[in-house]
């Protein structure tokens, strides 16, 4: 067999070989040289050559679909990412998360005259150059009516002007949505438009009427409606406005009333044009629109602002989560230029991550700490549900510690984080990077402390009968159901208590019972709006929380709600202190179990320069721009 | 066409309208009985999800609901998304079906072209290592779901090839535009197509089997004709009846693995809605879509009986 072995060769190659041979050597050839090229152009791209390519078109996909795009009506995360290229605000977020003008041509402070001395005036010089992207020249008047209809449609972002004097007054005027008949949204947005259309952009039109009751008292326009002043008036000093003012593709954002007025309710689904269509004042404007399939955006020709996009087209392809891994293929193919955009940086999964870290793709892969915090809330104020651990007795607190120190933080986020999706949650409940967070290991209720856990315990529940029913409540998906099953095997090897677990397949639902305090132990956490303490402080067990039904613990304080509205009125650098008196109210209540700090994922190509992600928000498109390759 | 059938073909369609009515019922029914809804989130709830929910009818009684949406439907209209609010449902609908029509087509067209003629090589080449081959790989085919079938498909022609040729030889598993092109919709449609080509595959041959030992195509041989005007002109028509018969359910089998194919394939077809829009809580775009699924079933039930007519002049309605 042996000596015949090549005799066979060079029989088989007489017949039919020399082309099989060929074409398997030419094979593994193309191979190699293919493996090798792979390496040496990631090589050079990375050291590359820092020559634009040609075509400056982005491309990536995304595994959300939009819901919005309205900004008095936005909510979702996915949607104010690619909003805040369209639209502007009068400031905007820098990638360090500081206020920098947009619209506006400064930051108002009292010293450069912007805030007047008690706090309460705003006066805010709008930049002359702006304009829309079909060239309507932004004025004050589209200042107060973006703000004024924001506040009319009662979004899930209307809050953040709340501080304006007028507020309560315009949404009490704006009432209640007509029902449907049809099923269909129709008669709100049409009868705010009707009712402000008179007030500004068709102001003395024929048939104009203007319905001054949706007009905030507190926005005017000292320098008239075609002017570049507004003056915002607040109803009370309010420190974190200016914050919630920037918060981008939200209730801040400026719009052109031409275009809504054409179509109040679907205007923003159609690609941008003169008259119709969404409109807005950033670098790029939506040119295409496919629902659940794909979205194109275009740059602004000599758009009014800094920096200039160098890209030129940004296609969006709409996935299903569940096309992660071919979009990953994709991705390593060159079709995409990012995956993790949108919002959608959580949607890298371990494996995932795992196999890239393992790979030459490991250097593009970017790993930046996202401003989420997963915490675990007891029903504190809700004696129905919430067992052992409802109101303030000695005993209650001590059960919530005692469950509190027999989880060890630090060994979540390695068992089920790996260390790759989050961190410990060891610096408070806002998460490490923002304003407000404690620093690392400042947090006493990060401690794990299994002895003390089981001596309070046994004080608090010699017999064990009030432990002998707990439930755990939590959505399941993501990391939710390995952090649960976490929790039940710490309780249970720390206390010996078995804690039941209640995963809830419907977020929506799950949700709706939390905040309802319907659950007794439940997975809550909180995705950072604008860097400031109020948005977590106020929006999660202040007495604004729990008016508008969000106060998942029912946790009710006197003190911390006086507290709370002396640092709500105070500017940061005096609101600090304020902000870290609460944490330490919220710590020695045991209001809650810190668990961990979400970590997003994101994988870009070396020849997509300047991409990235800061603890809130996606760089802006008009940043990036694609390397020859 | 005979009176008998256009009479047959009146009937048919007219269960199929009342199908499609219960099944839009049935389901408007329980979507709108799942707990949760498209709008609550951290920031929407109390008033501000009342006021939505009044926005878009959602706090009327859910049979005033379906009244509505019906005389909507009636009229081609099925309401609005929930989930991209105000987005119209019917055009979505619409352009989705066509997306996975085109997949089904060509899943189809895999189906019974490889099927087929697996089913006739493995019946003409009886107990040689033909049939063996064939065969087995049938009973591989069948018994492999199709998204084992995508992710190994996945594994070799994108990530392998991809990572070897450096992806200048590899499938591109992005989708573009609404139709894809070829070169990306082949191995969606060999996924589902290999899964229920198995089954064609085993029916063919067992009737080709039967049919190649009737007295009539050992005529036919006698005749003088050549074996492969035999095989395909007198033996493979003959045998067709009994796989026309299955067709209805291939099909079946073929919608079912769209809605797999195109989630992992990222397609935006009909098939990705029906999940999702559950998911979503997005009641009018399931409705469309369970009611359309229906319509697709009904129809391709209905056009199976009526080809035996062409394949089998024998049978009359």
């Amino acid at each position: 067999m042996t000596s015949g072995t090549p005799h066979l060769g060079g029989a088989a190659a007489g017949r039919h070989g020399p082309s099989r041979a060929t074409l398997v050597i030419s094979l593994l050839a193309v191979a190699a040289a293919a493996a090798c090229g792979t390496t040496s152009g990631a090589s050079t791209s990375s050291s590359s050559s820092s020559a634009l390519a040609s075509s400056q078109v982005l491309k990536f996909p995304v595994f959300q679909n939009p819901g919005t795009w309205d900004p008095g009506e936005a909510d979702a995360e996915v949607d104010t990412e690619f909003m805040q290229n369209v639209f502007d605000n009068l400031w905007r977020f820098d990638d360090s998360l500081n206020i920098v003008p947009d619209i506006a041509t400064a930051v108002p402070t009292a010293a450069n005259g912007g805030v007047s001395s008690d706090g309460l005036t705003y006066t805010v010089h709008l930049n002359p150059n702006a304009t829309f992207d079909n060239g309507d020249k932004v004025t004050a008047e589209d200042v107060l009516y973006s703000w004024d209809r924001a506040v009319a449609l009662q979004g899930a972002y209307s809050s953040n002007l709340s501080a304006v004097a007028g507020y309560a007054a315009v949404q009490s005027a704006s009432g209640s949505p007509p029902a449907s008949t049809t099923g269909s949204p129709l008669n709100f947005q049409q009868s705010i438009e009707n009712g402000l259309w008179g007030c500004f952009r068709g102001k003395g039109t024929a048939g104009a009427t203007c319905n001054s009751s949706l007009e905030m008292s507190g926005l005017t326009a000292p320098d008239g409606l075609t002017g570049s002043t507004v003056q915002i008036k607040l109803a009370n000093a309010c420190g974190w406005c200016l914050a919630a003012w920037t918060l981008e593709g939200t209730t801040g954002a400026i719009v052109d009333e031409n275009v809504i007025h054409n179509d109040p309710v679907n205007w923003w689904t159609k690609p941008s044009g003169k008259t119709d269509g969404m409109v807005g004042t950033g670098a790029y404007y939506l040119a295409s629109f496919i629902p659940k399939q794909s979205m194109v955006f275009k740059a602004v020709k000599n758009w009014w602002g800094s920096p200039k996009p160098t890209l030129t087209e940004v296609d969006v392809d709409i996935k299903d989560p569940s096309a992660l891994a071919t979009s990953v293929a994709a991705w390593k193919q060159g079709s995409y230029g990012i995956v993790g955009y949108g919002g959608d940086s959580g949607n890298l999964d371990y494996p995932t991550i795992e196999s890239i870290k393992g790979s030459a793709y490991s250097k593009d892969l970017l790993t930046q700490p996202k401003g989420r915090t997963t915490w675990l809330s007891f029903a504190i104020g809700y004696p129905k549900t919430g067992g052992p651990f409802v109101g303030e007795s000695a005993a209650a607190v001590g059960l919530r510690k005692a469950m509190d120190l027999a989880v060890d933080k630090t060994g979540l986020a390695t068992t089920v984080c790996h260390d790759l999706l989050c961190t410990a949650a060891t610096g408070g409940v806002i998460t490490k990077g923002l304003v407000g967070n404690l620093g690392d290991n400042q947090d006493p209720l990060a401690q794990y402390n299994p002895t003390e856990a089981k001596q309070l315990l046994k004080q608090y529940d010699p017999t064990g009968t009030l432990t002998a029913d707990l439930t755990y409540s939590y959505n399941t998906g993501g990391l939710n159901d390995a952090v649960a099953e976490y929790l039940q095997n710490d309780w249970q090897t720390n206390l010996g208590i078995h804690v039941n677990l209640n995963p809830v397949g419907d977020a929506s639902q799950f949700i709706s019972n939390r905040l309802g305090g319907q659950y007794m132990m439940s997975r809550d956490g909180w995705q950072f709006d604008y860097n400031n303490p109020q948005d977590w402080y106020a929006n999660l067990w202040g007495a604004f929380a729990t008016a508008a039904g969000a106060n998942t613990s029912g946790f009710d304080d006197p003190t911390y709600d006086s507290v709370l509205n002396q640092a709500d009125a105070e500017p940061i650098s005096q609101s600090l202190p304020l902000y870290d008196q609460l944490a330490t109210i919220l710590q020695q209540d045991v209001a809650y179990i810190p668990l961990y700090y979400s970590v997003g994922n994101f994988l870009i190509q070396p020849w997509v320069k300047g991409a990235g992600s800061n603890t809130g928000f996606d760089y802006y498109w008009d940043q990036i721009s694609i390397l020859s390759h | 066409m005979t009176r008998g059938t256009l009479i047959y073909i009146a009937q048919r369609l007219a269960i199929i309208v009342l199908t499609l009515l219960v099944v839009s019922f049935v389901v408007f029914v329980v979507v709108h009985a799942l707990p949760g809804n498209a709008f609550i989130s951290q920031r929407v709830h109390g008033r501000s999800l009342q006021l939505l929910l009044h926005e878009y009818g959602l706090d009327q009684p859910v049979l005033i609901q379906y009244w509505n949406f019906l005389k909507g439907a009636i009229h081609g209209d099925l309401g609005v998304s929930l989930y991209i609010r105000g987005e119209q449902v019917t055009p979505l609908v619409l352009r989705e079906l066509s997306v996975s029509c085109e997949l089904g087509g060509a899943a189809l067209i895999v189906t019974i072209g490889v099927g087929m003629t697996f089913g006739v090589l493995a019946a003409i080449r009886q107990n040689t290592w033909v049939d063996y081959l064939l065969t087995s790989l049938a009973v591989v085919g069948y018994t492999v779901p199709s998204f084992v079938i995508a992710g190994l498909g996945i594994m070799i022609f994108a990530n392998f090839l991809g990572s070897v040729t450096g992806g200048a030889i590899a499938y591109s598993p992005v989708w573009t535009g609404t139709y894809g092109t070829i070169g990306e919709l082949w191995l969606p449609a060999l996924s589902i197509g290999l899964y229920t080509s198995g089954q064609i595959t085993r029916i063919t041959r067992a009737s080709m089997l039967e049919v190649i030992q009737q007295d009539y195509i050992r005529t036919a041989r006698a005749k003088g004709l050549r074996e492969w005007v035999v095989t395909l002109r007198h033996a493979l028509r003959n045998a067709l009846v009994p796989v026309i018969s299955i067709l209805g359910t291939t099909v079946v089998g073929i919608l079912v693995g769209v809605l797999v194919i195109e989630n992992i394939f990222g397609i935006p077809g009909l098939g990705k809605e029906f999940v999702e829009s559950i998911l979503q809580h997005d009641y009018n775009v399931t409705v469309g879509v369970f009611t359309i699924f229906a319509l697709l079933i009904g129809l391709s039930n209905l056009a199976v009986d009526l080809i035996y007519t062409v394949v089998d002049p024998r049978i009359r309605y």
